[in-house]
């Protein structure tokens, strides 16, 4: 019997085909999917995330972790009800308007999505109305904005305004070559410096929403 | 190898400092030190909010022509800003740049008519930068058939075919030389310039990856770089690489770099 725990290494080495076999022994062993995932797919990616930050593991290197682990995530989605799908919440993602920079913020998307959140991914060069429309129907905890350039990155503003104006309860997560934490600071938003940082901020700020919801309930 | 120098923009975190405290002094020496350092043009770029992109251009552009002979290269992502600070350079140099992005080639192209300026394109477009060599060289041919319109020659160009991270993109040299051919192969005299620090992008010893790409750029075409002429490995390489591809008839020039104390190592004295 193949020990979930083990699953991860799999995921840290970036072994697709091990994954995907593990995981089909796992499920015909009767494990809990959820287990699977959050012992096993996301335990392992977490290691990925910690040493990319601290310069152990490179780009290349995380972008296989992460295929080998939705790899592994696709065989077991299926076995679990939408709602019962663990997520530390939801997050819509775009490179602002008139911005068409995208490897950066792939990799966010990619490495908050192995960290269990739900990432609803608007591409390049997205509008006002695209944010606040996914906000909506996602019912989404965070807006993530990523810009390159110093002419786009006031679009971030923008975002941020209309969403306060259609009284969205969301925060806003940006990042980027031209901003600083002065600069999102102003513009009420939180700033990352780089994709593993997105991450820890991202959590924190749904664990601050949770904490809000807790105090006011 | 023309080098393009890239030492004097707003977003490199000293450069944006002197560029608040309006340290005339510090933004000169940077001038002065890539033109002693073999830069043909010297790139300034604010990086600042838009509302201060325009002054702040002025202002670099006069310290930096105060200071050196070297032709500028005016860098804005924002086209209305170079033509509003164009008259301000006091003779031709470079604008940085045009695409297929908006109406960039519309503002820009107008101003390069009946003179000898000359112009950083961008392969990309309103759909972003392409994946493929074909769509990239196609974006090539609308821009230099648009140039043409107002008497620009190919010479007068340098394709920026826009370098993508190796480590994202397992062919990303191998795509960059197979652009920088198809493009050499299609208008003979036209440059192609880039970035090649973005190659390195999310992976260790950054400077030994750039060092080699660019050996392997040169070899395939590559004859202008985005660059800090002040980094002696990357001199040093691309002194060594004409020199081993026959294109520095009996070593000349790397024999008179190294005399000139320009690669190598530093020797103290």
């Amino acid at each position: 019997m193949m020990n979930i725990a083990n699953l991860g290494q799999f995921v840290i080495d970036g072994n697709e085909p091990g994954v995907i076999e593990n995981v089909n022994l796992l499920v015909a062993g009767k494990a809990d999917p959820i287990t699977i995932i959050n012992e096993g797919l996301l335990s392992g990616m977490n290691v990925v995330g910690e040493k990319f930050k601290s310069g152990e593991m490179f780009v290349p290197e995380v972008l296989m972790a992460a295929r080998a682990m939705n790899a592994g995530m696709d065989i077991v989605k299926p076995l679990i009800a939408d709602n019962d799908m663990p997520s530390l919440g939801t997050i819509v993602i775009g490179t602002v308007k008139g911005d068409l920079h995208d490897i950066g913020k792939n990799l966010v998307v990619m490495m908050l999505e192995s960290a269990g959140f739900k990432v609803i991914d608007l591409g390049i060069d997205a509008k006002v109305e695209q944010f606040v429309a996914a906000v909506k129907e996602n019912d989404a905890d965070i807006i993530g904005m990523s810009a390159m350039l110093t002419t786009t990155m006031t679009y971030m503003q923008e975002v941020i305004k209309a969403c306060e104006a259609e009284g969205l309860d969301v925060q806003y997560l940006v990042g980027g070559a031209p901003l600083s934490p002065g600069y999102s600071e102003k513009i009420g938003a939180i700033y990352a410096a780089d994709a593993s940082g997105a991450v820890d901020t991202a959590k924190k700020l749904v664990g601050d929403s949770v904490m809000k919801e807790v105090m006011f309930a | 190898m023309i080098i393009i120098g890239e030492k004097i923009n707003g977003s490199i975190p000293v450069v944006k400092e002197a560029i608040e405290k309006r340290d005339a002094a510090f933004i000169a020496d940077r001038a002065v030190m890539q033109t002693d350092a073999g830069a043909h043009f010297i790139d300034v770029c604010a990086s600042t909010a838009p509302e201060y992109e325009i002054e702040t251009l002025k202002w670099l552009m006069e310290v930096v022509q105060d200071a050196t002979d070297t032709p500028l290269c005016i860098d804005s992502p924002n086209p209305r800003v170079i033509e509003t600070v164009f008259k301000y350079a006091n003779k031709p140099g470079m604008l940085n740049s045009i695409s297929e992005e908006g109406d960039k080639c519309e503002v820009l192209l107008p101003l390069m008519a009946g003179n000898t300026w000359e112009v950083v394109g961008l392969t990309c477009d309103d759909r972003g930068i392409p994946n493929d060599v074909q769509t990239k060289v196609d974006i090539t041919k609308i821009m230099v058939e648009k140039a043409a319109k107002y008497g620009i020659t190919p010479d007068r160009i340098h394709i920026d075919p826009c370098v993508m991270a190796l480590s994202t993109e397992n062919n990303s040299l191998l795509n960059f030389a197979h652009e920088i051919r198809e493009i050499k192969i299609l208008y003979p005299t036209i440059h192609v310039t880039g970035a090649i620090s973005n190659m390195s992008f999310g992976l260790p010893l950054r400077a030994l990856l750039n060092k080699t790409a660019m050996t392997f750029a040169i070899q395939a075409g590559m004859d202008s770089a985005v660059m800090d002429p002040l980094n002696r490995d990357m001199m040093g390489t691309i002194f060594a690489t004409y020199a081993l591809l026959g294109q520095d008839k009996h070593c000349r020039k790397y024999s008179k770099a190294f005399r000139a104390g320009k690669i190598g190592s530093v020797v103290k004295k």
